[in-house]
């Protein structure tokens, strides 16, 4: 019992997280069909965020809000100035571009920076970890709990409350009559980055956080996650990259406690095996939307 | 497709193999005939490069998906190339975790056997493989040949025997000479182009620009996507020997998302939709990082040295080819989507006509050299007649 | 001056020529109607007017401003509202939400939900099911549902793209009143429809589009007394065909049905 109570509480901590980090995948997807491989370098961005204002005085909460700060001004960046003339083309060229913006912003980290891991300065409660009712628990799981719950509501009111998230919700069933109701583009893929970023910078602090380090390839394994988690959600559906995000939590903390070390090691060549077989078998994903239709 | 005053296609076909061969002898000759060992690497790696280049372009270039997976079958052809050039003590040393009651511990074969056998032994992963991918499309496609190279790059960290895990292998004998690579890389060309023109070919193209259409004149498309697949992954397999047994000893880190990024870039900055375009690429792009990075090592030389020019650079600088060629890149994808080349083939009646903008912007695919499509074809909903 | 001037418009998808010389004006307060078989180049047309098609050459002018060049929102927000082909609901949002993103481009919301109720009461259903997602209605309803979103923007000049298309025929007659009773709004209305009958029961003047230019133009009364055309477009009703070699004019019409062709309009 108890060890399903600490699996619970790890599994949903690490599902929260990769949660946000495939709803901020898929938020993009949705709406410009554009797979965007450079979403682990926000999560980077952020992360030397965390380095640079975490050497300052700062108090660490405005060293926080400031880094999710800068990681939503590089996603809008990125998308005004290498997404933005491309929007109209193939799926493939987005993606292609994509690829390019990854590799330059590593390499620019790299060459400005260091390529070598960093120490970040971190809040003590980071490594503490509380007693609650004779269980042990690290203060940090139960933050990224707490923080993805909340952010995830905070997201939901945003698209069924707001003007700009009835858009988004439109837009991502079909972008041209959006437009045709005199919504506009930008606006909209705009938000859409500027969500993907906050939900990135989110997503950085609690990932540096695992290892207090950053490195310019931080934000790999992030947004392989997030691949297989909207793959296994549906890549145009938010409930679904929800879902998907949360499903993987459990599976790799299950993994993680019960698999025998051997096999632990290929681990990643299993998840990526399962990618290519949902794929070829349930291409929307796992989880349909309920009023699917053609896509014009 | 035939334009009038256009030469048949196995004429075209020569003449354009005949301008990249003539180009690729006269770099490996020019080369030669300086003596300079560091050139004669360089220019041996930039041939390698082509046949990679080309081998990605046969496959995206006429089919117009985009694999990131390619790097992945050059590990599989690099690695198990080491079984066939071998000898059992040799592999004691380069491979020590290989049980010797494997089968593999006693074979070894003359080099240019056990290039195709490597060659073979990627085709094979990607003929398995390539039945379920090649009934997917788009970005799916895509997303899953990135799976692969993964999954790749994760057996090949932890599967000691075979790999020496995450460790360097060491001790490959340097078989692979500049006529090797110069050999491989005119059979790449002349494959592509021929492949290109074959009913094959043209079927997958027909394809790629449309797929319903194709469909309704009788192209079983996955079995043509299949086959160009296959022939690629094969021809990468085999360049993946070759430069193992150019560059002796390498990890699985070689064969990752960096090296991805190089081939890719080398086709999108030269144009997948042409061979020329896959061969210019790699050659422009082999060139320029080389050139790049020695300019990278004199930069901080003079850094180091602190010399009036070196107490200008604040920092050391590492990674300056890559960040040049991405955005090299992503200028060619924002302002000529069809690459240096614009799809066209050397020696073709229509290569060096101005290609201006065309009057009706609309999206051009990586891969497309034709006519770019309808902006929006606006698909009748159900029930809608047309 | 017209409130719309299309002239001389000219717009191709890749080796397919879809309008050569496409001319139309519309006036305040007119509804003209765009009448021809399928694939003869009227949702170009209005794809064109919108901007979501980038024609080759021709004018395109809304108020004597041109709109070639413009985003399609840009469009919206002059006072031109598209009502497109297939309704183009968002299935999944709810009727109200549907109706909300009509008046993306405006910001009184006090005016945006009186508006709502105006036309919750003109299309009752619409307002019984205002809490439902959209795709649960019918396709009759959706229709109306598409038309009301579209006046949300409260626009100077509505265009139609065939409201009538895959509708059951008690529907259609439906869909026609409801452009009567627009109509006696004082709506500016350029109607794209197969449904020449109908159609020319309602309009003020009629364009007959052929292979993507004006064949002819006039009143409903000048379009009905053209002998051939009856026999051609209007013979069997919503359906074109029958006898179409009568006389010259007749001749260079497209052969009908049967041969109707893929080429989308």
């Amino acid at each position: 019992m108890d060890n399903l109570i600490q699996y619970l509480i790890s599994s949903l901590s690490l599902g929260g997280l990769y949660a946000l980090m495939t709803l901020g995948l898929v938020v993009v997807y949705g709406i410009l069909r554009l797979i965007n491989f450079a979403y682990g370098e926000l999560v980077m961005v952020a992360g030397y965020g965390l380095l640079l204002f975490g050497n300052t005085t700062l108090a660490w909460p405005i060293v926080a809000l400031l880094s999710i700060a800068v990681a939503v001004v590089a996603a809008v960046v990125m998308e005004r100035v290498a997404f933005r003339p491309v929007r109209f083309a193939s799926a493939s060229t987005m993606l292609i571009t994509s690829f390019a913006v990854s590799t330059l912003l590593q390499n620019t980290t790299l060459l400005a920076i260091s390529p070598r891991p960093q120490a970040v300065r971190l809040p003590s409660f980071f490594v503490e970890s509380v007693a609650i009712g004779g269980l042990r628990f690290r203060v940090v799981d139960l933050a990224s709990l707490t923080v993805s719950i909340v952010a995830l509501v905070l997201l939901s009111i945003l698209l069924r409350r707001t003007t700009i998230g009835l858009a988004l919700r439109a837009a991502a069933d079909d972008f041209t009559m959006t437009r045709l109701l005199g919504v506009r583009a930008n606006h909209i893929i705009s938000a859409a980055f500027a969500i993907s970023g906050l939900l990135a910078g989110i997503v950085a602090i609690f990932w540096v956080g695992r290892s207090s380090l950053v490195e310019p390839a931080i934000g790999l394994q992030p947004v392989l996650i997030a691949f297989i988690a909207s793959v296994v959600g549906g890549m145009e559906n938010l409930k679904g990259a929800v879902l998907g995000g949360y499903l993987l939590g459990f599976l790799t903390v299950g993994l993680q406690t019960w698999l025998p070390q051997a096999l632990l090691d290929y681990r990643n060549a299993v998840l990526f095996g399962i990618v290519i077989v949902i794929l070829l078998l349930r291409p929307e994903g796992l989880i349909r939307p309920a009023y699917s239709r053609e896509r014009r | 497709m035939n334009a009038p005053g256009r030469r048949s296609p196995l004429a075209q076909v020569a003449v354009t193999a005949a301008v990249l061969c003539a180009g690729l002898i006269a770099i490996a000759v020019l080369t030669s005939l300086v003596g300079d060992r560091v050139f004669e690497r360089v220019t041996t790696v930039l041939l390698i490069s082509v046949v990679l280049t080309v081998a990605l372009q046969l496959f995206m270039g006429n089919s117009g998906l985009s694999s990131f997976g390619h790097i992945g079958f050059m590990a599989i052809g690099a690695y198990s190339s080491l079984w066939f050039t071998l000898s059992p003590d040799e592999k004691n040393v380069t491979l020590p975790d290989m049980p010797p009651e494997w089968p593999m511990y006693g074979w070894q074969t003359p080099y240019l056997p056990a290039i195709l056998l490597a060659g073979g032994v990627a085709a094979l992963v990607g003929a398995l493989l390539g039945v379920a991918l090649v009934r997917l499309r788009g970005a799916s496609f895509t997303i899953a040949t990135f799976a692969f190279l993964i999954i790749v790059h994760s057996v090949a960290l932890q599967w000691e025997p075979m790999t020496r895990g995450s460790r360097t292998v060491f001790g490959i004998p340097e078989l692979t000479t500049i006529w090797w690579a110069l050999g491989a890389a005119l059979i790449a060309v002349i494959a592509a182009l021929l492949f290109k023109e074959s009913s094959l070919g043209l079927r997958l193209r027909a394809a790629r620009d449309d797929e319903d259409a194709a469909a309704s004149l009788g192209v079983h498309i996955t079995w043509v996507r299949w086959v160009a697949w296959v022939l690629s992954v094969f021809i990468t397999g085999a360049a993946g020997a070759l430069w193992g047994h150019f560059i002796t000893t390498f990890s699985p880190t070689a064969f990752y998302i960096s090296q991805t990024f190089l081939i890719v870039a080398m086709l999108i900055i030269g144009g997948a939709g042409s061979v020329s375009g896959a061969v210019t690429g790699a050659v422009v792009v082999a060139l320029s990082s080389e050139w790049l990075r020695r300019l990278e090592g004199w930069l901080n030389t003079q850094r180091a040295d602190q010399t009036t020019l070196g107490q200008l650079i604040p920092i050391e600088l590492r990674g300056f080819a890559e960040i040049v060629i991405a955005i090299a890149m992503i200028l060619v994808l924002i302002l000529r989507p069809s690459g240096i080349m614009g799809g066209r083939e050397i020696g073709s009646p229509r290569f060096g006509r101005a290609v201006g903008p065309h009057p009706n912007p609309s999206p051009t695919a990586v891969g497309e050299g034709l006519p770019p499509r309808p902006a929006h074809r606006e698909t009748p909903p159900s029930g809608g007649g047309g | 001056m017209p409130l719309l001037l299309v002239d001389g418009l000219h717009v191709r998808y890749g080796a397919i020529v879809a309008l050569r010389g496409m001319s139309l004006t519309v006036d305040e307060g007119e509804i003209v109607g765009l009448i021809g078989v399928n694939g003869a180049g009227k949702s170009t047309t209005m794809n064109a007017i919108m901007q979501v098609v980038r024609p080759e050459r021709g004018r395109i002018e809304y108020n004597g401003a041109s709109l070639i060049g413009l985003a399609p929102e840009a469009i919206i927000r002059r006072g031109v509202a598209p009502v497109m082909e297939g309704r183009r609901i968002f299935p999944g949002l709810t009727v109200e939400e549907n109706l909300k993103l009509g008046a993306a481009i405006r910001s009184d919301r006090e005016a945006i939900r009186a508006d709502i109720e105006r036309w919750c009461a003109f299309f009752p259903i619409l307002g019984e099911r205002l809490t439902k997602p959209a795709g649960t209605l019918s396709g009759g309803q959706q229709q109306m549902l598409a038309v009301a979103r579209a006046l949300m923007s409260r626009p100077r000049l509505l265009l139609m793209d065939e409201p009538s298309l895959g509708l059951a025929p008690k529907l259609v007659s439906e869909v026609f009143t409801l452009i009567a009773e627009l109509r006696d709004l004082g709506m500016t209305i350029l109607l794209v429809e197969q449904n020449v009958r109908k159609t020319l029961d309602i309009v003020d003047r009629a364009y007959l589009v052929n292979t993507g230019r004006v064949e002819f133009a006039g009143t409903p009364d000048e379009i009905r007394q053209q002998a051939d055309l009856e026999q051609a477009y209007l013979g069997g009703g919503r359906e074109a065909g029958g006898g179409r070699n009568a006389s010259p004019s007749a001749s260079r019409l497209p052969p009908p049905a049967s041969a109707r062709t893929s080429i989308r309009g």
